[in-house]
């Protein structure tokens, strides 16, 4: 089974929670003998053929043309940062070379795949949607404008069973690889506009959500929470709807110790600094228990658009040299610090999934969760609060820290309930969704 | 006779690295070494170097008639010694002459006035113990951080002994009808106050290379014709004061070389002293020339030289820097406490002004001129990296 895969994230090509769940998913998918060709928002047109288990680390690459893939695997790259930064993976992707025009692009996309008597109304409806959402000038819309344009090439010349496309921005693509080559669509969510954006959001992203949801053949959703979600308001068809949750595996072997950098209780904050996130009732717990407990150190660790506001109110705050904002941390960093974290919290407003207090659970650091995650549905020994109700996080942490006992058995619970939870498990129902819609498709075939 | 009175601020801050939270508690250095050596080389070459060369030449050339004075910080001394030893020599150079007030300030350049009284004590005799060692002189004037200046400050330097004259802004809503040409005395009349003529001090410092100031280009005819315009009328016999207080950094490094700033500096002493009313004065000769009854003046709130405002809301005015400040002083009382010296001498050096000024978030006119100053990026990124420093230093000290 061959799967063409497109999504926006990949280590090393940001590291965000999209990015380590398709990693681990995918991983855990070769295992099984599932062969992936990957499409990512590079710089040069190349996709990455993963065949063994290896490769996602690895990342073997395949230039569209045969001149630049002569010229490719002629050169010899002192590691491998040398090698991705050649085809033009960073961390934080820049512009491509050219943005094409996307208004004769979907011209002819009409012309030639959609004028063939073979295209119903309700198909060409959802095409519309694409082709007039699309539309804009912002950087991100050029973005996903060209990384759509591109899609056509892959899905003419590369060889798959099935197509597997993550989140809105790479709808469009896989939705055009489903009309160019008949094959299935799966779609996954692993957020929508209503969890970024904290409300309505973008009107644009919404109908593209619909679009490739719509489209698709099957979706997949990372939580119960985010099923509800898609069924409740993009009115999925409930038929087509599969829930399959992250997972989180630490790396066999691992052998991790505590070291801490605070001598008091060191309380944990680790995401985007977006609404969407909760960092601002982080802060007003901070605030809360830092009066009583004014020994402890609250870290803000992660970048977006609220963290001027947020230092600027933790300072108005006075919250002293207690509350500290660390930045963006790189995997590693990640690591260390949450091996001198006491508490993690997630207060997010709303998660579809939310991997990262899995990764704090693993590492044996006690947990308080929103109740609007869907990471709560997967774990029991964590502390699920909701994420407004900040006096019940404030008592729950004020309680952790006055009775380090509790904390600690919180924490190895959690840490041997989470290493139960493995990606092979995923990708057992993953590919469990994928025979369902190839023999749909053999069928239809008949 | 209007004596002309040259003070220079020299000052260079440790500069902190940007401390990020994983760095803490691994003992490492809090400060930008390279950056620190960097600066203060690259100004030693542009600025302290050639300006030095050049007053000891005309010092050399008028026989003892131009003079000149220095407040040097603490923390300047230090990173001469470590960076530019030729410096240091050359300062030296110029106050054996005789012709050079040395003049005495906090040793840290700190707000420690406003925050910490004891401190501000010891950082003042801190600094004098060093321009004994350094300099082998007993300061007699003082001038806190940036001029600021309060009563209280007043009371604060004349309880520490030994100065009898104090130098600050000459700022209107103080002088209102006075002019700061006169030499006053503090709110208790035991201190002599010399405020600066910012009018002119600014030509000079600020807008002397300004091609949109209508003024430009600023002549030396041009400044003296400007000097002789002012009230000489009423000055009869007494003794005026025309107090040109700035950045020692105006030479050569806030005014390139090539505005012409060094050629101006060269040729003024000579036309001054053509004039047989004018004259050049240091502060410690206040003293002996005030020939009046000096009016006495109340600063019932701090002033300083710093931007339009002429208060301390360069360092402390938004939030980040109230934090800031607020955290730096009640830390610092329990690392004093400890009596460990090392960590009370690292402590110090965090609460040079410098740190709070690069959290200015003024982002107007005065705004431009922080920017100038910072190293960092942003004023949000100078208020992290300085309160990781101090969640480091309160981890060193338990």
């Amino acid at each position: 089974m061959k799967v063409l895969m497109f999504t926006w994230e990949f280590p090393p090509l940001i590291a965000g929670g999209l990015g380590m769940a398709c990693y681990g998913m995918v991983k855990a998918m070769l295992a099984q003998g599932i062969k992936v060709d990957l499409v990512l928002p590079t710089k040069e047109m190349v996709y990455f053929p993963l065949r063994d288990e290896g490769d996602v680390d690895s990342l073997p690459v395949v230039f569209m043309d045969p001149v630049l893939q002569n010229d490719f695997s002629s050169r010899t790259f002192s590691d491998p940062v040398e090698r991705l930064k050649y085809i033009g993976v960073s961390t934080h992707p820049e512009s491509y070379h050219t943005i094409g025009d996307i208004q004769s692009f979907v011209t002819r996309v009409e012309k030639e795949y959609l004028s063939d008597g073979h295209t119903n109304k309700e198909e060409y409806n959802l095409w519309q949607q694409i082709t007039t959402n699309l539309d804009g000038d912002n950087d991100f819309i050029l973005k996903v404008q060209e990384f759509t344009q591109r899609a056509e090439r892959f899905a003419k010349e590369l060889e798959y069973d099935l197509i597997h496309a993550h989140d809105w921005l790479t709808y469009p693509s896989g939705m055009l690889a489903r009309k160019l080559s008949g094959k299935p669509l799966v779609v996954h969510i692993h957020a929508t506009e209503f969890d970024r954006a904290g409300g309505p959001g973008n009107p644009q992203v919404h109908n593209i959500e619909y679009a490739g949801m719509t489209y698709a053949d099957r979706v997949i959703a990372v939580s119960k929470y985010t099923a509800q979600m898609i069924i409740s308001r993009y009115k999925v068809d409930t038929a087509k709807v599969r829930i399959v949750h992250n997972a989180f595996t630490l790396e066999e072997n691992r052998v991790f110790t505590r070291e801490r950098i605070f001598k008091g209780p060191t309380i944990l904050f680790l995401g985007r600094l977006t609404l969407q996130k909760g960092p601002d009732y982080y802060l007003d717990v901070a605030k809360m228990v830092l009066e009583k407990h004014p020994q402890a150190t609250f870290i803000m660790a992660g970048t977006g658009d609220m963290a001027r506001q947020l230092l600027r109110r933790s300072a108005k705050m006075g919250l002293k040299n207690r509350f500290l904002f660390a930045g963006f941390l790189n995997r590693k960093q990640v690591e260390i610090m949450l091996q001198a974290s006491d508490i993690y919290m997630l207060p997010s407003v709303s998660e579809p999934f939310g991997i990262s207090p899995l990764e704090a659970m693993a590492f044996g650091v006690t947990s308080i969760i929103s109740k609007q995650s869907g990471v709560s549905e997967v774990v029991h020994n964590a502390y699920k609060v909701d994420y407004w109700d900040v006096d019940l996080m404030a008592e729950t942490i004020n309680d952790l820290i006055e009775n380090p006992d509790k904390r600690i058995t919180m924490g190895y619970r959690g840490m041997k309930e989470v290493n139960q939870i493995h990606w092979t498990e995923a990708a057992d129902k993953i590919r469990k969704v994928y025979s369902e819609v190839l023999s749909q498709f053999l069928k239809s075939q008949d | 006779m209007l004596n002309i009175l040259f003070y220079f601020q020299v000052h260079q801050p440790y500069r902190l690295r940007h401390v990020n939270v994983l760095d803490i508690g691994k003992g490492l250095d809090l400060f930008d070494e390279k950056l620190n050596a960097e600066v203060m080389q690259k100004v030693a070459q542009k600025c302290y170097l050639p300006t030095n060369k050049l007053l000891l030449e005309l010092i050399d050339k008028h026989e003892g008639k131009f003079k000149v004075a220095f407040s040097i910080t603490g923390t300047a001394i230090e990173q001469f010694k470590r960076y530019s030893p030729e410096t240091l020599e050359s300062f030296q150079k110029l106050a054996s002459t005789g012709c050079v007030e040395i003049i005495g300030e906090t040793y840290y350049h700190s707000l420690a006035a406003l925050y910490d009284t004891n401190e501000f004590l010891d950082q003042v005799m801190l600094h004098r113990r060093l321009m004994m060692d350094v300099f082998g002189v007993h300061t007699t004037t003082f001038r806190n951080t940036e001029l600021i200046y309060k009563d209280t400050i007043g009371d604060l330097v004349f309880e520490a002994g030994g100065f009898d004259t104090i130098l600050t802004e000459g700022v209107d809503r103080i002088l209102q009808w006075r002019s700061p040409l006169y030499a006053y005395k503090n709110y208790s009349k035991n201190l002599n106050m010399l405020l600066k003529y910012y009018k002119l001090s600014d030509d000079i410092a600020f807008r002397f290379s300004n091609r949109d100031w209508p003024d430009y280009p600023l002549t030396v005819d041009k400044f003296i014709h400007w000097i002789d315009q002012l009230t000489l009328s009423e000055q009869k016999e007494r003794n005026l004061f025309l107090n040109l207080f700035m950045d020692y950094e105006t030479f050569g490094e806030h005014q390139w070389a090539e505005t012409g700033i060094f050629d101006f500096m060269r040729h003024f002493p000579t036309e001054v002293l053509k004039r047989p009313h004018l004259g050049f004065a240091n502060p410690n000769q206040v003293r002996e020339w005030a020939n009046y009854q000096q009016e006495s003046l109340t600063f019932p709130d701090p002033v300083s030289w710093a931007d339009e405002q002429r208060d301390i809301s360069a360092w402390v005015e938004n939030d980040m820097q109230k934090n800031a400040i607020d955290t730096y002083y009640e830390l610092f009382s329990k690392v004093k406490a400890t009596h460990n010296e090392e960590l009370i001498e690292l402590a110090r050096r965090l609460s040079t002004s410098d740190h709070f000024y690069y959290m200015c978030t003024k982002y107007f006119q005065d705004g431009d001129v922080h920017k100038y100053f910072s190293p960092y990026d942003s004023p949000d990124q100078a208020y992290i990296y300085y309160i990781n420093a101090l969640a480091d230093l309160e981890e060193r000290m338990q």
